[in-house]
């Protein structure tokens, strides 16, 4: 948990920096757009809201889900008549999975005078890039995912998402359920929040078990065949294997554990869910994670969410959609708390409404704690004929 | 300000460091060197901006000059080592120290950031100091092309033994062009990293040499005109396709497979080639008119022989 | 025992990418850096075409590597050819075909992009079965052995082709010195189409093979082992034979080697520091021609 309270110091010390930055400017007047729409007593017809998500590219398989939930959440605030009158309106545009894209694309919604409050890219990258444009021209700005530093890091910026290592100790119960007394990991270095599950989390929890750890190696992300690591870490004999490896490298792993003679559980991360597995085939069975959302969560508004997008899209949704649904609600509750469209009103009736908890997607007793989401979390494991859920965590809010 | 400037200023920010990234690999090539070691600089400048930065609370100009300076002694350095390497042996060396560069960065621990990077670098830099800077770097870009430094450059390109033989030392030529590609490249870091405030370890490595090589390849790889051409085009030819959707990436490709097929000299090749031809029919035209009326010009004594030289291979291009 | 295991087979991938470009570069100088893109697509085809029949083994190869020569060949066609013909000099030429590959290898890869959603892609529906053999302490997958056979096989071929045959001696003698092979009687467009051909079939079996080695690869995988085989090529020295076999079995124990020694954090540093080292000491590659000068 020192890591955690390392990162919100940092980011404190960050938002002063921006906002001392920001006075600056504006004293020069020359960045400072100012702009958005007019501050007034009520919410005008129509509020423009922008979803900078990657379609394209690398991660498009994320941002495309994710504006699928903006797409569905948006269209129940708008059918319900939330906002009394109001309609939201909702803009998708496509980062292309570049960080120089995304900044470009926030500087365009900024300098608009439009544009109420943006939904901000599902990529760590992206969003680093586009939280201090946000924070600097005073944009509201909605993350999902993006679980690296530096994403938010002042009053403008919200991620819709807990971080992994916040639900990833949700495993220590199946770890324990297991009776392995040592673990071998194998992690990629190429993503933070991986590299932070495999090197402090994951060490952590085995710490609080007991459990010893056999041999830890971690991989690049031009690594591709994962034999040397796999034969190095079961070369240490340990009970159970975990590997935190991005999407597309966990059927490539599992294949090749299962190959080198591990028939054991592994520890694995959300990536490997949304089929990613899938072409590893048998292989994958018995890959085991932590994960925010899972379309077979118990909570009556999850189920509700599941409901509707089946109905919507013929498909049951992924967590990314699902971030993305209660993201768009949070901004529908603050802009009904503002009863005005301008962007800092906007900001001050978000702070308001995170002070509540409330029923989500992700589950019930949803919280906010420094401007991330907090959510019960669930435990997966992978099998050919669809994804279990084994168990489920306590509401953030009961605790 | 307009709000056309306002809503694209990352753009603008973009093309100005695009265009120092793409003279720091065209810098070299101009003196024959096929060095990438310009884009392993921008990787180490915009790490050694958020340094100084963060950890050093310095101000935005000698940030810029200082990292500059370091980026080219290691570029030099490097060049030092691997003087004696060619072509795209040289080239090869050169994209090693690129990635090794990027693994630095991942492994620097708290001093770089790991793969989160250094993120909040923000400082009293400009848009004043961003202009500055890139029209100081073009000139004196532009006047290295110029003159008898210009003619001696294409001298070393042309023919290194030649250009030996009268007493030019091409290796010390060779060695500039190394320390003057890293200092672009360290000051086009350090610059991206003022203006977007973050950097990690994904954003440096080989797809910067790509970009830039694309930039001078289409643009024009002798003359820092073609340079400003490839890095107008390549920064806002993204933001244009953006209206044609999901295929916006294969019409890019379709897009750099057909200037590099048909445009063997870059657009800045074409523009060449279209004011000779008409300068040429208008030389016609006046030769009709006026038959020899003054003997051309003989060169006067003191001019070297390099000098003499340098047209012929103008001619020759 | 099983590290050496694990080097011979990542090596022989390697190998097996690294033939085709070492093929054209060394005879034709076409430094085909849209090779990647061909290996990826045609395992792409091959997987799509699985979506509705289940196909044996050797047709899966058989499409990958008739895709990958086709492509292979559109390409030498389509874009250098005409490269060539309008370049001035070979030097540009070079320049020339290199960023043309670049801008070529963008459009499968936007295409698979497309239809995956950069997601991984495998050819499970195949009929055939990765299977483990253990053999005392050891556990190796028929797909590694017949890697590691296939690898080395068609490189010995085409190193005998290359030396024996009299296609070969005229594509070596196109290497030297294109304009002398020429007047000699040597036709060029259609040598330079069957290498060109040969160069992309293998790009497509070494797709299949590593698809089926690895479960799965994603649209970008291509982009990674073109760094890497291009590594390969300088380190043995551009047209050897010996060199990229060479090459490509050195890189593949060094990581090996960084990955079971350490943490695996510096893999790569270690890999491309020992490269650039390499090149300090012999600065046309380890079996480089020193008088062919290819700046």
């Amino acid at each position: 948990m020192s890591g955690f309270m390392g990162g919100s110091q940092r980011r404190m010390a960050f938002g002063a920096i921006v906002t001392a930055s920001v006075l600056g400017l504006s004293a020069c007047g020359s960045v400072s757009g100012g702009g958005g729409p007019q501050a007034s007593d009520e919410l005008p017809d129509t509020i423009k809201v922008v979803s900078i998500n990657p379609t394209t590219g690398v991660v498009a398989f994320a941002g495309e889900a994710a504006n699928k939930g903006y797409e569905l959440a948006i269209k129940e605030i708008n059918e319900q008549d939330y906002l009394e009158g109001t309609t939201i309106e909702i803009d998708y545009v496509d980062t292309k999975s570049e960080p120089q894209t995304a900044a470009q694309e926030m500087t365009k919604a900024t300098a608009g005078g439009e544009v109420s409050a943006v939904f901000g890219s599902v990529s760590s990258n992206e969003a680093v890039a586009m939280s201090p444009l946000a924070e600097q021209r005073q944009m509201p700005t909605i993350y999902t995912q993006a679980g690296s530093d530096g994403v938010v890091v002042g009053d403008y910026t919200y991620r819709a998402t807990p971080l992994m290592r916040e639900y990833y100790p949700l495993l220590k119960q199946y770890i324990e359920e297991t009776g392995a007394q040592s673990l071998g990991i194998i992690y990629t270095e190429a993503t933070p929040t991986l590299q932070d599950i495999g090197s402090n989390t994951l060490p952590a929890m085995a710490e609080e078990l007991g459990i010893e750890i056999t041999a830890s190696v971690g991989t690049q992300a031009t690594t591709q065949d994962f034999s040397a690591p796999i034969s190095q870490v079961l070369g240490s004999e340990p009970d159970l294997v975990s590997v935190l490896l991005v999407g597309a490298a966990n059927p490539t792993a599992m294949t090749q554990l299962r190959q080198a003679g591990y028939d054991g559980p592994v520890l694995g991360n959300s990536g490997a869910s949304a089929g990613n597995l899938d072409p590893a085939g048998e292989a994958g069975n018995g890959m085991v994670w932590a994960a925010d959302f899972n379309y077979q969560m118990s909570a009556t508004s999850s189920q509700e969410f599941v409901e509707a997008y089946n109905e919507e899209f013929g498909e049951d949704p992924l967590n990314y959609a699902a971030e993305a649904y209660d993201a768009a609600w949070f901004l529908a509750r603050s802009l009904k708390e503002a009863q005005s469209a301008d962007r800092e009103s906007v900001k001050d009736a978000m702070a308001t409404v995170a002070e509540e908890s409330f029923d989500g997607a992700l589950g019930e007793g949803l919280t906010w704690v420094d401007n991330d989401l907090q959510v019960p979390g669930v435990v997966i494991e992978y099998s050919t004929d669809g994804e279990i859920l084994l168990y489920e965590g306590e509401p953030a809010a009961a605790e | 300000m307009s709000s056309f400037y306002l809503t694209n200023l990352v753009l603008v920010q973009a093309t100005i460091t695009g265009l120092l990234l793409a003279l720091s690999i065209q810098v070299p090539i101009r003196m024959g060197v096929f060095s990438f070691a310009g884009a392993g600089a921008y990787g180490f400048g915009c790490y050694a901006g958020a340094i100084l930065v963060l950890d050093y609370q310095m101000a935005a100009v000698p940030t810029i000059v200082i990292t500059g300076l370091l980026a080219g002694l290691v570029v030099l350095v490097v060049g030092l080592l691997i003087a004696k390497l060619n072509g795209l042996y040289l080239a090869m060396a050169t994209v090693a120290f690129c990635l090794i560069i990027s693994v630095v960065a991942i492994n620097g621990g708290e001093l770089t950031g790991g793969s989160t990077g250094r993120y909040g670098v923000i400082s009293d830099f400009t848009m004043g100091h961003m202009f500055a800077i890139g029209a100081i770097a073009l000139v004196l870009v532009a006047l290295s092309e110029r003159g008898k430094l210009g003619r001696r450059v294409d001298a070393v390109r042309e023919d290194p033994e030649l250009a030996a033989s009268m007493g030019i030392n091409v290796r010390r030529y060779r060695l500039v062009a190394f320390a003057v590609s890293g200092v672009l490249g360290g000051v086009a870091g350090a610059m991206n990293i003022l203006v977007r405030s973050a950097v990690s370890p994904l954003d440096i490595g080989f797809p910067l040499i790509v970009l830039a090589l694309t930039m001078i390849i289409v643009g024009g790889s002798l003359s820092w005109k073609g340079a400003v051409i490839g890095a107008l085009i390549f920064t806002w030819l993204p933001d244009l396709l953006a209206v044609v959707g999901e295929w916006q990436e294969l019409i890019y490709g379709i897009i750099v497979a057909i200037a590099a097929v048909l445009l063997p000299r870059g657009l800045y090749g074409v523009y060449v080639d279209t004011k000779r031809s008409v300068l040429r029919r208008r030389r016609q035209e006046a030769t009709d008119k006026a038959t020899a009326q003054t003997p051309p010009p003989t060169s006067t004594g003191d001019t070297t022989d390099i000098d003499r030289l340098a047209p012929e291979m103008e001619a020759q291009r | 025992m099983q590290d050496v295991l694990s080097v011979v087979s990542l090596g022989s991938i390697y190998l097996l990418f690294a033939l085709g470009m070492s093929l054209t570069w060394g005879t034709i100088d076409v430094l085909n850096f849209s090779h990647g893109s061909i290996f990826m697509f045609s395992t792409f085809t091959a997987y799509l075409l699985l979506g509705s029949t289940a196909l044996p083994f050797l047709a899966v190869v058989a499409v990958a590597v008739a895709v990958g020569a086709l492509m292979s060949v559109l390409i030498q066609v389509l874009a250098f050819e005409q490269i060539i013909k309008r370049a001035r000099t070979k030097k540009n030429a070079e320049m020339q075909i290199l960023i043309g590959g670049i801008g070529i290898a963008i459009i499968p890869l936007a295409i698979a992009q497309h239809h995956t959603k950069s997601n991984p892609f495998g050819l499970r529906e195949s009929s055939f079965s990765v299977d483990t053999w253990v053999v005392g302490d050891l556990r190796i997958t028929n797909i590694a052995v017949m890697t590691i056979i296939v690898a080395l096989v068609l490189w010995l071929a085409l190193a005998l082709w290359l030396r024996r045959s009299r296609n070969g001696l005229a594509l070596r003698a196109i290497g030297v010195d294109a304009e002398v092979a020429s007047l000699m009687g040597v036709d060029r467009r259609r040598l330079a189409l069957v290498t060109m051909a040969v160069a992309g079939g293998l790009a497509g079996l070494a797709g299949v093979l590593f698809t089926f080695t690895l479960g799965a690869i994603t649209p970008e995988s291509g982009d990674t082992l073109l760094v890497k085989a291009f590594a390969i090529i300088i380190l043995g020295g551009v047209g050897s034979m010996r060199g990229v076999a060479f090459g490509a079995y050195f890189l593949a124990a060094c990581e090996v080697w960084v990955l079971t020694q350490t943490s695996g954090s510096w893999v790569e540093a270690v890999s491309f520091g020992l490269i650039f080292i390499v090149l300090l000491i012999r600065p046309a590659g380890v079996f480089g021609r020193k008088e062919v000068r290819r700046t």
